[in-house]
């Protein structure tokens, strides 16, 4: 019966995040989030979100948990003892927590028993979906439909990089330490097998989002990836001046969206529309690459990435 | 209990743990993983209760949570590299909010 | 050009300028300054065309992508926004002068500063033209993103710790706001602030939930008392202009999404008990934020706590609408007290860190003197002084007036009492910092730490404050033009209509 496979996805969800916050080590928590972040994909699996599943998996569980990772590491690095765990007493935090679950629990249980809106947004798009460019009405929604949120959205990448450089502060982020056994054959077999793989699987989730699940945003987050893998493992090593690609590929999908969309204004036709299945493309195209820089730069804490050293 | 109800309860409990976790962390890392388990909890109701109806699956609050993810991981990403500074400039990485400082 | 196009300019020339300063990195620097100049005077310009359309038409609505909402999403402009994107303009425009003198664009430092900054405008803007629930959730994440960078700025442990305090509860209001957002999608399908209107008469308890969960995470950005306790150190430790932007417009935009949902989207449904709660809030806030003022014995942290009490002036609008005459009047009030506690406040902070780079400290015991060696910085405080304390003819005494009318039309003692106090209490910590610069230099002040000090301040720098606090001041004698705006969108009726507001057809 379904109902029992929800019904464990559901009990795992919560025993993971109750893992996390309650974890004895920092690590162990971290470990515990990215696990939750998979499961939550399969969440979004069963509720029939596929390309929400991808994300999840790429970004929320992904990204996310590289991101957390590393900066423990970091951390560690600047000294052992800022990891120590110790979480502080406090007596109100179970009754407070069980209160505003309570209170969640039982606005959402009020909210499962309200008929269905009429005139729904998410109705219009499916009606709308016949007419457009693209057969995937996720990717339709966020390209076209609120283009301007995903604009919006890539400026926010953007300020969390150009903020983390501005408090980073002149003499610019600390070291990563490279780990030392980098020049093993098998770590050249791993990544001569595995990046070609991620830039394959990037471009097919970016051609696929058109008409069926996938995106810029889950490709970005796979040659992100890919990005990361060759910066920890010493192919790709931290400088302090950004090259080219890392100044113009980090703004190249606010630039190309917005261009597109002037030019759009400029002939009559409405801010930010969309007039065909390319512009739909070009636009992806250029938020991926986007994505996957800022995301390997904010991964890295770096300002710019040169060729490492061959091991 | 249909499916959308399992998965709001598993939400509201995802909320509470975070919520406790907030409370409860003094580390800063410790309260970037409740704030993101708040976050998915959230994320999960929205999908949840929009699809509660059980037809055709709404993409509006698909696209809003891929939206919500990316904005959440922009968020984690900065808040890392402030925590990687704060701890540099001050050797501390633990935090009372409700605290006054100086 | 178009309102269109100025609409669209408005959001997108900060943006892209803040790409091509980010591509160009470090080389170029005479291209970094003409793009940081031209996204500081642009929206000025820009500003023009929208302001003409509404003197003929209530609302500007641009459609974006071809499609209108529900379905997709619109820049939407009335008389509140065009007055808070003059705001953000004139603000912007001063303090970023400032902070180009501080922090050059073609600097190193400059290409660290700058894109934050204008992302914070873009993400401003965007708040301001915004009709769409997550959409508004987007464009003040993005403020509230740049707006920590910037306060964390000087790298010194006690910013960064105020900047991690503000995240930190930023994101935990931007979650509740996002739960709020869940349940009225759930309910009602769609996201628009005025579709949502018409279905929150019929809604049910979940709506009426949402919505004041929604409240409360905008009061939490709003910094409004109990939820102030970010702001103080955030104000007081980021660096002048960023101080400004943040107590003059970010802050700004909580209160300004409020009254959206309360004036619009809850239109004729509002419970008369969370209008008193609101109004007790504000006030509250105004005491106690003007009695810690008195208490501190330094200059910025005293502003910031300034501006939670004045925040506190634009609760009080909610209770004050039992009747229509005192709507009216109220609403006007409390658009006066936004505007020129904006202008006067941002004056107020860049005058503050002028001294402070002046005397190299800004306890008010070293700032003896100050009026004599940096009179410029000092009558910038007094003119800004003259706002808060809301003397004639500045901008903040018509408000405070308009307020204590409202109060006075409806019988709210409690209301009256408490802006007295709140002037009388503003005059006082006004007065104990002008009084502490004008003092003569006594045996007991501190000598330098540095010979350098104390340095010159550029008179550009005094000039910008100098503008935002006259401005403040002359503020009032401009009402005419600017209330014939607000009546034409204004969510009360003018007073000769006898039209209830329940029953007023949405702008």
């Amino acid at each position: 019966m379904s109902l029992a496979l929800d019904g464990l996805l559901a009990i795992s969800l919560v025993v993971l995040a109750l893992q996390v916050v309650t974890g004895a080590s920092l690590f162990r928590s971290i470990v515990m989030f990215v696990v939750f972040g998979l499961v939550m994909a399969l969440v979004w699996a069963r509720l029939r979100a596929p390309n929400l599943a991808l994300a999840e998996a790429a970004i929320g569980a992904g990204v996310s948990g590289a991101l957390l990772m590393l900066g423990y590491r970091r951390l560690r690095a600047a000294g052992p003892e800022a990891t120590r765990p110790g979480p502080r007493s406090s007596r109100l935090a179970a009754p407070l927590s069980l209160l505003v679950a309570g209170l969640v629990a039982s606005l959402g249980w009020t909210a499962l028993g309200l008929p269905e809106a009429l005139g729904a947004a998410g109705a219009a798009v499916v009606a709308a979906m016949p007419s457009q460019a693209v057969a995937n009405p996720v990717t339709a929604v966020l390209l076209v439909f609120r283009g301007y949120d995903t604009l919006l959205e890539l400026a926010v990448l953007l300020v969390a990089l150009a903020g983390a450089r501005a408090v980073e502060g002149p003499a610019g982020p600390a070291d990563l330490a490279i780990p030392t056994m980098t020049g093993l054959p098998i770590v050249g077999a791993l990544l001569a097998a595995l990046v070609p793989l991620s830039v394959l699987v990037a471009g097919y989730l970016l051609h696929a989002g058109g008409n069926a699940p996938g995106g810029a945003f889950q490709g970005g987050a796979v040659l992100a990836a890919a990005g990361v893998l060759l910066v920890l493992t010493g192919r790709l090593v931290p400088h302090p001046v950004p090259g080219p690609v890392e100044r113009w590929g980090a703004v190249l999908g606010l630039l190309v969206f917005s261009a597109l969309g002037l030019v759009m204004l400029a002939r009559g036709q409405g801010m930010l529309s969309m007039p065909g299945a390319w512009s739909i493309y070009l636009v992806e195209s250029a938020m991926l690459v986007s994505i996957a820089t800022t995301l390997v730069l904010l991964l890295g804490a770096a300002p710019g990435l040169r060729r490492g050293p061959l091991p | 209990m249909s499916q959308a109800a399992i998965y709001v309860m598993a939400a509201a409990a995802v909320i509470g743990a975070g919520v406790y976790g907030l409370l409860v962390a003094g580390h800063l890392l410790r309260k970037l993983l409740a704030i993101n388990l708040l976050g998915s909890g959230v994320f999960l109701l929205l999908v949840a209760l929009a699809g509660r109806s059980g037809g055709a699956p709404d993409p509006v609050p698909q696209a809003l949570v891929i939206t919500g993810i990316v904005v959440a991981v922009s968020m984690t990403a900065f808040a890392l590299a402030l925590l990687d500074r704060l701890f540099r400039e001050t050797g501390q990485a633990r935090m009372d909010v409700a605290d006054d400082d100086d | 050009m178009t309102t269109e196009a100025s609409l669209v300019g408005l959001v997108f020339l900060p943006l892209l300028a803040a790409c091509l300063l980010w591509a160009v990195g470090q080389r170029a620097p005479w291209l970094r300054q003409g793009l940081v100049w031209l996204s500081l005077l642009a929206p000025l310009a820009l500003l023009l065309a929208p302001t003409l359309a509404l003197t003929t038409q209530p609302v500007v609505e641009v459609v974006l992508a071809g499609h209108a909402p529900p379905l997709g999403i619109g820049l939407r402009l009335d008389a509140l926004s065009l007055l808070m994107l003059w705001l953000v303009a004139v603000v912007g425009a001063g303090a970023g002068a400032y902070a180009s003198f501080v922090e050059p664009p073609g600097s190193d430092a400059g290409t660290r500063f700058w894109p934050p900054w204008l992302l914070l405008m873009t993400g401003l803007n965007a708040l301001f033209l915004s009709a769409d629930l997550f959409n508004l959730y987007v464009a003040i994440e993005l403020v509230t993103l740049a707006a920590v960078a910037l306060v964390a700025w000087s790298g010194k442990g006690a910013a960064l710790r105020a900047a991690m305090r503000y995240l930190l509860l930023a994101m935990l209001a931007s979650l509740a706001y996002l739960l709020a957002v869940a349940l009225l999608y759930a309910e009602h399908g769609t996201l628009d602030l005025y579709l949502l209107a018409r279905g929150v008469a019929a809604g049910s308890d979940t709506t009426r939930i949402a919505l004041a969960l929604l409240i409360v995470s905008l009061l939490l950005k709003a910094a409004i008392f109990p939820l102030h306790i970010w702001l103080p150190p955030a104000h007081a430790r980021a660096p002048g202009a960023v101080s400004a932007v943040l107590s003059a417009l970010v802050v700004k935009g909580g209160v300004y999404l409020v009254y959206r949902i309360w004036f619009w989207t809850l239109d004729g449904a509002q419970p008369a008990l969370v209008a008193n709660l609101l109004g007790a809030l504000g006030a509250c806030a105004i005491v106690y934020g003007s009695i810690a003022a008195l208490l501190q014995s330094r200059l910025k942290p005293l502003v910031a706590y300034s501006t939670v009490a004045q925040l506190g002036y634009l609760m009080l609008v909610f209770p004050m609408t039992a009747t229509v005459a005192s709507g009216a009047l109220a609403w006007k009030g409390v658009i006066y007290q936004l505007l020129s506690h904006g202008l006067a406040k941002a004056a107020l902070f860049l005058a503050a860190a002028s001294l402070l780079r002046g005397v190299g400290s800004d306890r008010l015991v070293d700032l003896a003197g100050a009026s004599r060696r940096f009179p410029l910085s000092v009558f910038a405080v007094g003119l800004s002084g003259i706002s808060l304390m809301g003397l004639p003819p500045s901008g903040g005494f018509l408000a405070k007036w308009l307020l204590l009318e409202a109060a006075w039309i409806q019988r709210g003692w409690v209301w009256m009492a408490v802006l007295l106090l709140g002037s009388l209490l503003a005059s006082v910590y006004v007065f104990r910092a002008l009084s502490a610069m004008m003092a003569t230099p006594g045996d007991d002040a501190k000598a330098p730490v540095d010979a350098a000090l104390p340095r010159p301040v550029p008179w550009q720098m005094d000039v910008a404050a100098v503008t935002l606090a006259l401005l403040a001041v002359i503020a009032g004698f401009a009402s005419a033009p600017i209330f014939e705006l607000l009546n034409a969108a204004a969510p009360f009726p003018r007073v000769e209509s006898a039209t209830p507001i329940s029953e007023r057809a949405l702008p």
